[in-house]
């Protein structure tokens, strides 16, 4: 649910990091604020956090123009993966245009991911959105620890969903830019059906994905 | 959403766009530009991003000025303009002094805006969760409600069926009592007709023959006479007819004879009333005429009447109506019954019946003390008497009721002014089986 004002020039785009508690959401915001060029990116706004743990969400912040003039604010949230976090989770999802959905890898969290994606799903009827139509991309995090569910088994759940899902450590940075990347890409693919940015804004796809995925050299 | 065209401006419940102007005050930037000039620059402003000064501060000199134009970022955008003026020989001054002022803003701009999304989105869950709750209290109010309900209609339910219960228990009761009474008077009836059917024919035989006793004796009086002179004979014959008071027997016999054959025919037609009357012989419904009934019904009370009974029939034609005759006949003894026991002397009863088409009416009038007001709605209840105890089980109404009920009719009682009771029996001739 873009929000566009042609007489502003102006859009907004919200991308949300959703996943159960503890899966890295806030690590992969804080990766890509550290790996990430300085320019066109606001800083990681932090709301406060009880014990190191969110418990209303994070907030990334991007800024870019097209060649037309077009401002682009991209929004980056993470929600509070606690249960009981329910209303946050439902607030900071409202009007979202894009989902990455942070997975646990270790195998004891197999059925909190269930429960978090059918939570997910639930959410986004509830503010009025399709799981099908909404640009989703999945993150298995924590690839680098024992008793994780292999890479074969995941791809082979996933694959026939069409929903591109990345590998990742977020902790040392592996994967997190990746799983960002994919997102712009299918969220640019899902604006530009509707708002031309490339024909009308002259704004391309690897340039869209290129200025927010830049990787700080 | 706007109206415009090719505008879309959401309303999100968190994180809605902001201006410079919307997040930080006049008192969070004017001691900032204050301070610059008491710091020695000339003029200090805050701009937004469309030039439009928002905040400023001078001095009032008029220099040779230079300026030092810093932009302030808000979420990776440019939002407004820091400029710093003053002597150009003061540049190095100016230039840290614009920085300073700019850090500040932008500590005050990110501390600001995460206060306000904190506020936001604590009052956003707050509010939900509060409409959650309210909705639970919805919900759990409507099914409390609706639960008490049901506890209240239950007990209602329970006394409603208790009650039916009750009623059918007394009414199956009732009938087995009816039956076995209809067994007995049926085997009583079979019992009574063997012997009574050979004493009815044997009376008529002795009836013959004693005819012609009567005709020999008749023969020898009138013989002997005039037999040869034997007066002796005669008169002994004379005597032994007076010892035995022939004459007045031979005056009684026939009357004897008579009488007992009459007896013996009432018994006949008790016995066939009262087998009518229980129905021994009849099983399931079939549509029967209610004048013959209530007829019968009469028959088997003739003996509980008391002397100087008045009975008047005013029947009017009936079509036949399907039902168990026992269970009418059943309603009509209790009813009479009733106004038998209500008075003893010049009892007077009336009984009428009329067709108006749709239903069968059937009334019973009598002349003993009425029914008063106040138990007027009570006299059908089950057990309810007015009788002394052991004397009255109080269900003879309230059977009468339950099988009236039954066919879809109904039972009504009136009492008039001039005095008594009438029942009032309504029944739907077209009544589905």
């Amino acid at each position: 649910m873009i929000e566009f004002d042609e007489l502003e020039q102006r859009m907004v785009l919200k991308l949300v990091y959703y996943g159960p508690a503890l899966s890295g959401k806030t690590t992969n915001l804080l990766q890509l604020h550290d790996l990430l060029v300085r320019e066109g990116r606001g800083d990681l706004m932090m709301l406060d956090t009880a014990d190191d743990r969110t418990i209303f969400f994070d907030l990334l912040p991007f800024f870019l123009k097209t060649p037309s003039g077009l401002k682009i604010k991209i929004k980056v949230y993470t929600v509070p993966g606690q249960v009981r976090h329910d209303a946050t989770r439902k607030a900071v999802l409202q009007r979202a245009d894009g989902i990455a959905f942070i997975a646990d890898s270790q195998l004891i969290e197999a059925s909190n991911n269930f429960e978090s994606f059918d939570n997910l799903e639930r959410n986004l009827a509830f503010v009025g959105l399709n799981i099908d139509k909404v640009p989703l991309v999945i993150q298995f995090n924590k690839r680098d620890l024992d008793n994780v569910i292999s890479e074969a088994e995941i791809r082979r759940t996933w694959e026939p969903t069409g929903i591109p899902v990345q590998m990742a450590t977020a902790l040392n940075g592996q994967g997190v830019i990746e799983t960002f990347a994919r997102l712009a890409e299918l969220t640019y693919d899902h604006i530009d059906r509707r708002y031309n940015l490339k024909n009308e804004h002259g704004l391309e796809r690897d340039v869209f994905v290129g200025k927010l995925a830049a990787r700080e050299k | 959403m706007t109206g415009k065209d090719n505008r879309q401006t959401f309303s999100y419940v968190v994180g809605a766009e902001r201006r410079l102007a919307d997040i930080i005050a006049e008192e969070d930037v004017m001691p900032l530009v204050k301070g610059a000039i008491r710091a020695g620059a000339a003029r200090a402003a805050l701009t937004d991003d469309n030039d439009n000064v928002l905040w400023s501060a001078s001095n009032g000199t008029v220099t040779d000025a230079h300026d030092i134009i810093l932009p302030l970022y808000l979420e990776g955008e440019v939002v407004g303009k820091l400029s710093v003026s003053g002597d150009r020989k003061n540049e190095g001054n100016l230039k840290g002094l614009a920085e300073l002022i700019q850090n500040a803003l932008k500590i005050s701009l990110a501390s600001k805006l995460k206060r306000m999304l904190t506020t936001e989105i604590h009052s956003t869950v707050i509010n939900q969760s509060y409409e959650e709750l309210v909705e639970v209290n919805r919900k759990l109010s409507a099914s409390e409600s609706s639960y008490r309900n049901l506890a209240e209609s239950l007990e209602v339910k329970v006394e409603e069926r208790t009650e039916e219960l009750k009623k059918a228990l007394s009414r199956l009761l009732q009938q087995e009592k009816m039956a076995s009474i209809g067994q007995l008077a049926a085997g009583v009836a079979h019992e009574i007709n063997n012997p009574l059917g050979f004493i009815y024919s044997n009376l008529q035989t002795m009836d013959k023959y004693v005819t012609r006793f009567m005709a020999m004796l008749d023969y020898y009086r009138s013989a002997i006479p005039e037999a040869a002179g034997k007066s002796e004979l005669m008169e002994s014959c004379r005597r032994k007819w007076e010892e035995l008071k022939l004459d007045t027997i031979r005056a009684d016999v026939f009357e004897l004879i008579k009488q007992s054959v009459e007896g013996a025919h009432r018994v006949k037609k008790i016995v066939s009333d009262l087998k009518d009357f229980s129905h021994v012989d009849a099983s399931g419904e079939y549509p029967v005429d209610l004048n013959a009934e209530i007829d019968k019904t009469l028959n088997v009370l003739t003996h509980e009447m008391p002397a100087g009974t008045e009975i008047a029939r005013n029947y009017g034609p009936l079509p036949g109506f399907v039902c168990k005759p026992a269970l009418v006949c059943q309603v009509f003894l209790n009813l009479l019954l009733n106004a038998v026991q209500a008075r003893r002397k010049d009892l007077r009863l009336v009984v009428a019946t009329m067709h108006d088409g749709e239903n069968i009416r059937l009334s019973f009038a009598d002349n003993g003390p009425g029914i008063p007001d106040e138990i007027k709605n009570r006299i059908f209840e089950p057990f309810y008497t007015t009788r002394d105890v052991g004397s009255g089980t109080g269900m003879g109404l309230t059977v009468a009721y339950d099988i009236i009920s039954a066919y879809g009719g109904t039972i009504e009682v009136d009492c008039p002014e001039e005095g008594g009771a009438v029942f009032t029996i309504t029944l739907p001739v077209k009544r589905i089986v």
